[in-house]
């Protein structure tokens, strides 16, 4: 009897435990997390060791997908297109959105229409109905060529120039700019105002304050977003995809496009699964680097060493 | 302290609940569409309503294409459906990419449809497909009404894999009254690539558009460039497992000549091919071009989206007197996959497909000639003028004399190879290889793949 009651009481504490509780409620997301994220990474780990190619089974082959990765001059040039991408487009898109978040967080009525209205953008995200309005827009009849002919200057091929064709695809890029803004403007409104009472009173005109003020104060979470934003950066593959796929001559082929083409195209599952490991790698040091970077420009107001 | 101790309890109970319900499987939540009378638009994925016992047979079909040939097939399906009525098909149809990217990752998860299409490439999926013989054998598939020749084009090692929907080849599609404006002489049965060149050249001087839309590079330059140059030679050798030509040169001609148009401007640089999307959007059919690449089965719809004139001419050969490199081959074909629970149904519809005069009057050899005497006959009958020409191109082609093996279909590693040399040909138009260095390097680089 006593037992039997001690049991249920043991039963009754476990339900009710605070742990027991948490991860009930994260199950869904770990079983997520499990299942469409570590176990496919592990298999894809596998796969980069293998001639997997969907259809027939696979064969161990060691490193070979390694070492073929280094010698194939497609991959090299989508190293090196893709890393030209992540240059340009990040710091622009992010100066932009700090720029606009600066103009919006002034006290105004319409600031609230104003920020959901340049937010829009990022909430299409990377669609392939964007893309292909953009492919539109910079088409030889499409509406920035006949801006340009109107001006009197000549039109141009824009994906049909091997230097040119990046550009859509980065403006694109940085007309997306609203997830970056909105944080930049919450860290905008967490800058106290005293400071740049003080410096007023001290004579300092905007441009001072913004550089010794705002930017120091922003500082961490301009490197949160310029982390985010380079690991989005490296990823991207719809409007490649979609706009130039690839071309002209590899100009645009993206890191993670090539992914796509060589194990769905080409359906070389094993050299793509060893593509997306070195992409793994790769991004993770240009992240260690930002942060290793962070201890010179990023200010901290408790001042932790 | 007590309502939250019911709500957590609730919560993870409905959690908990919720979850075992995504896996239980998927309820049964047929939708019903025929609420609103007999009309079942293009859209509706052909779901019925189920009167008898609830033991609809459900096949899944799906095929790429133009939209012309989308409105004829699901037509086509829903006249076997209405004949069938304890048949339920469920159809997608795809641009070319889509079909084959969808299909590659069906093929890994072992869930392919029933009936699906397969081109050239079908050596790809051999192990995914139901051979006929079976089938043929015991009468559900009748192949009674076409020719061995016809049943070869979709052989592999002496079975039936399927049957072809239609045969085609390829040509130049052209606009005779922008040659006559630009006073080029229409094209003859046994034109080169010279005066195909010159003909560009002086149209797009004379007009100020370009010759010629967009070529299938691939085709025209290798697989039936190098049968041009010999009666024996295929770029594939027919055993699918080597090059059947030992010369890199003889692929230098077509890349000089690709870039020679560029830079004069009388054919499209990369940027204004991309932007080719469909048949729809093809240079010939917006005006923009005098000629344009076609397989004969896709003229049809060419020609309504131009809604003028055009004719069709035989690809260009590189000697007049030379071999015409051109082939009649299986357009496409339906499959029976072997993820499929009810086979001998999917038979049953691909022999409808094949066979009925009455859905082949609707899809209109949108999908090639088709390969049955009767289905032919019935369709000549009230053939309309592009139909006839359609006809009378494929008789012309099937005139010429072609070499002793000629390899009409292609191995796994076709789709790099073919990329490859797209992008060589890109690199010859830029500048960065010489026409030379390109063949050398694509011709190195298909013999690598068959190692």
């Amino acid at each position: 009897m006593e037992k039997k009651e001690k049991r249920k009481l043991s039963l009754h504490k476990f339900l009710y435990n605070d742990n027991t509780v948490g991860y009930t409620f994260a199950l869904p997301f770990i079983i997520g997390f499990l299942g469409f994220t570590i176990v496919p990474m592990i298999v894809s780990m596998y796969y980069s060791f293998t001639d997997y190619n969907l259809i027939k089974q696979e064969n161990f082959i060691g490193l070979d997908n390694y070492i073929r990765l280094f010698q194939d001059v497609r991959f090299l040039k989508s190293v090196r297109v893709t890393l030209k991408y992540v240059f340009f487009s990040v710091p622009l898109k992010l100066a932009f959105a700090l720029f606009i978040a600066y103009l919006l967080t002034r006290k105004s009525k319409a600031v609230t229409f104003y920020r959901s209205l340049y937010y829009i953008p990022s909430l299409i995200g990377g669609s392939i109905a964007v893309s292909l309005v953009w492919k539109e827009l910079f088409s030889s009849k499409g509406l920035i060529n006949s801006i340009l002919m109107n001006l009197g200057i000549e039109k141009v091929s824009w994906f049909g120039d091997q230097k040119l064709a990046m550009v859509p695809l980065i403006l694109m890029t940085v007309w997306q700019f609203g997830s970056s803004m909105i944080i930049f403007a919450a860290g905008l409104k967490e800058i106290p105002s005293t400071y740049y009472e003080a410096a007023k009173i001290d004579g300092a005109n905007k441009g001072q304050s913004f550089v010794k003020i705002t930017l120091p104060c922003l500082s961490p979470i301009i490197l949160y977003n310029l982390v985010m934003q380079t690991i989005s950066a490296f990823m991207a593959f719809t409007q490649a995809f979609v706009i130039t796929k690839g071309g002209p001559n590899d100009a645009t082929n993206f890191y993670s496009l090539y992914v796509y083409n060589q194990a769905f195209k080409y359906y070389d599952m094993g050299y793509a699964s060893a593509m997306s490991w070195v992409m793994l790698v790769v991004m993770s040091l240009i992240t260690l680097l930002i942060f290793k970077s962070s201890k010179r420009w990023v200010f901290s107001e408790a001042g932790q060493e | 302290m007590k309502l939250k101790k019911i709500m957590t309890t609730l919560l993870a109970a409905s959690l908990v609940l919720g979850l075992t319900a995504c896996g239980s499987g998927k309820k049964n939540t047929t939708v019903d569409n025929d609420t609103s009378g007999a009309k079942n638009t293009e859209q509706s994925s052909g779901t019925k309503k189920d009167e008898s016992n609830g033991e609809k047979i459900k096949l899944r079909m799906a095929w790429w294409g133009s939209q012309t040939r989308h409105d004829a097939t699901v037509k086509v399906i829903e006249l076997y459906e209405s004949q069938n009525p304890n048949i339920d098909i469920e159809y997608e149809f795809f641009d070319f990419d889509g079909y084959f990217t969808k299909l590659n990752t069906l093929v890994a998860s072992n869930t392919v449809w029933d009936i699906f299409q397969l081109g050239g490439n079908f050596p790809t999926y051999l192990d995914k497909i139901v051979p006929l013989d079976e089938y043929i054998a015991n009468g559900t598939v009748d192949t009674s009404h076409t020719t061995d020749a016809y049943l070869l084009t979709t052989q592999y090692k002496g079975s039936q894999l399927a049957l072809s929907s239609g045969v085609n080849s390829y040509g130049i599609a052209y606009d005779p009254a922008l040659f006559a404006q630009a006073g080029v002489a229409e094209p003859n049965d046994n034109w080169t690539w010279d005066e195909w060149k010159q003909a560009c050249l002086t149209i797009h001087e004379k007009l100020g558009i370009y010759g010629s839309s967009k070529l299938d590079d691939f085709i025209s330059g290798c697989s039936m460039g190098i049968s041009q140059e010999d009666y024996s030679l295929n770029f594939f050798a027919p055993s699918n497992d080597k090059l059947g030509f030992d010369d890199p040169n003889m692929l230098v001609d077509y890349l000089a000549m690709r870039k020679e148009l560029v830079k004069a401007g009388a054919y499209p640089d990369p940027g204004a091919i991309a932007e080719i999307k469909d048949i729809e959007g093809d240079y010939l059919v917006t005006g923009e071009a005098a000629m344009t690449w076609v397989a004969s089965n896709q003229l049809k719809s060419l020609i309504k989206a131009a809604d003028r004139e055009l004719k069709i001419a035989p690809a260009p050969r590189k000697f007049a007197d030379g071999p015409s490199g051109s082939v009649i081959q299986s357009s496409q074909m339906l499959c029976i996959s072997k993820d499929s629970k009810v086979p001998e149904e999917a038979a049953k519809f691909i022999n409808f497909f094949i066979n009925s005069v009455e859905a082949n009057e609707i899809l209109q050899g949108e999908r090639g000639i088709p390969i049955m005497d009767t289905v032919r006959m019935a369709l000549q009958l009230n053939a309309d003028e592009t139909t006839n020409t359609m006809y009378n191109f494929i008789d012309l082609i099937g005139s010429y004399k072609t070499g002793e093996e000629v390899n009409v279909i292609s191995p796994e590693c076709k789709t790099i190879i073919e990329d490859q040399y797209k992008l060589l040909v890109e690199q010859v138009i830029y500048g960065d290889k010489t026409p030379e260095e390109a063949a050398k390097e694509i011709f190195d680089f298909a013999s690598r793949q068959f190692k």
